[in-house]
């Protein structure tokens, strides 16, 4: 400080702040370290890419991991079978709509539920 | 799973958009928070691999808003726990009082060495919290929403703890004759 301020004046706490900003300037990193953490990085994603690759496999390979894709497609069959059914039913009573529209309708809602199933989070 | 692999893709994108916004950010922040380059590099990266981790949930939960605050506050805990994993196991002295000094160009040392020295050895000399709003303030270029955010603080809170620091800091480096010791 040049000793002209105090230090609780304002000019006192500005000529500080001038300070802060040369003391405190930001500071480059290293150029090894810019490319260290980006040789990490990508080794995570490949690393991450290989042992999902390879879990897919091995999983379809064992039978026991067969119990889920198959539960759903039964269950996505009968859920289908069921709708369907109850579409009928709504047909006779309701007479609004067409049998195929409703099918269309049934094969979609399946479709979508398979989806959602299916799809890894 | 197609759609699995493009959303993958962009999120790696956008983290990489991240990583070349902010490593300087970060290693900043490290650099005056530790006090040494090696420690500086080896937090620099930790954070950045943290922050992939946990990247999708953070651009989910961030609405939008930028993510600078919560790559700080990653940093910051990292350096905390450096700070305590060592107080446990004292091994070698930390670097803690290296010439913070090296950073700046020769010509700022010529002209304004002593007063800069005296300013970095004032904000040591604060509470962490303290110091560490100065530091993403003045080394970040950081507003006090900003700080606030990544501090866990209000935005009033964190206005008064700079204005605190500030006024703190200058009685520090202030001479002694201002101060009232002569």
């Amino acid at each position: 400080m040049s000793g002209r301020e105090s230090p609780g004046s304002p000019a006192g706490a500005a000529e500080v702040e001038g300070l802060l900003r040369r003391a405190l300037a930001p500071v480059e990193p290293p150029e090894d370290l810019a490319a260290r953490v980006r040789g990490t990085l990508q080794s995570i994603r490949e690393t991450a890419a290989e042992e999902l690759e390879g879990w897919e496999l091995a999983a379809m390979r064992d039978p026991r991991n067969w119990v889920r894709p198959a539960v759903a497609v039964v269950g996505g069959a009968a859920a289908g079978a069921g709708l369907l059914l109850l579409g009928l039913h709504q047909r006779r009573r309701a007479r609004a709509r067409t049998l195929l529209e409703r099918a269309e309708q049934t094969a979609s809602d399946v479709a979508a539920g398979a989806r959602k199933i299916f799809d890894p989070r | 799973m197609a759609q699995t692999d493009e959303r993958k893709a962009a999120l790696d994108a956008d983290f990489s958009e991240l990583y070349r916004s902010h490593l300087r950010d970060v290693y900043s922040y490290l650099y005056y928070r530790v006090g040494n380059h090696h420690d500086a590099e080896d937090l620099t990266e930790q954070t950045f691999l943290q922050a992939y981790r946990h990247f999708e949930r953070a651009q989910r939960e961030s609405d939008g808003r930028p993510l600078r605050p919560w790559l700080i506050r990653i940093a910051h805990n990292l350096a905390a726990n450096l700070y305590r994993d060592r107080s446990r196991r004292p091994q070698s002295r930390l670097e803690d009082d290296a010439p913070v000094a090296t950073a700046h160009s020769t010509e700022e040392l010529v002209n304004g060495r002593d007063e800069l020295a005296r300013v970095l050895e004032g904000v040591k000399q604060l509470p962490d919290d303290r110091r560490e709003a100065l530091i993403m303030r003045f080394a970040l270029g950081m507003d006090n929403r900003e700080i606030a955010r990544a501090l866990g603080r209000t935005d009033g809170a964190t206005k008064v703890l700079i204005h605190r620091a500030i006024r703190q800091l200058s009685a520090i480096v202030a001479p002694a004759e201002e101060r009232g010791d002569a």
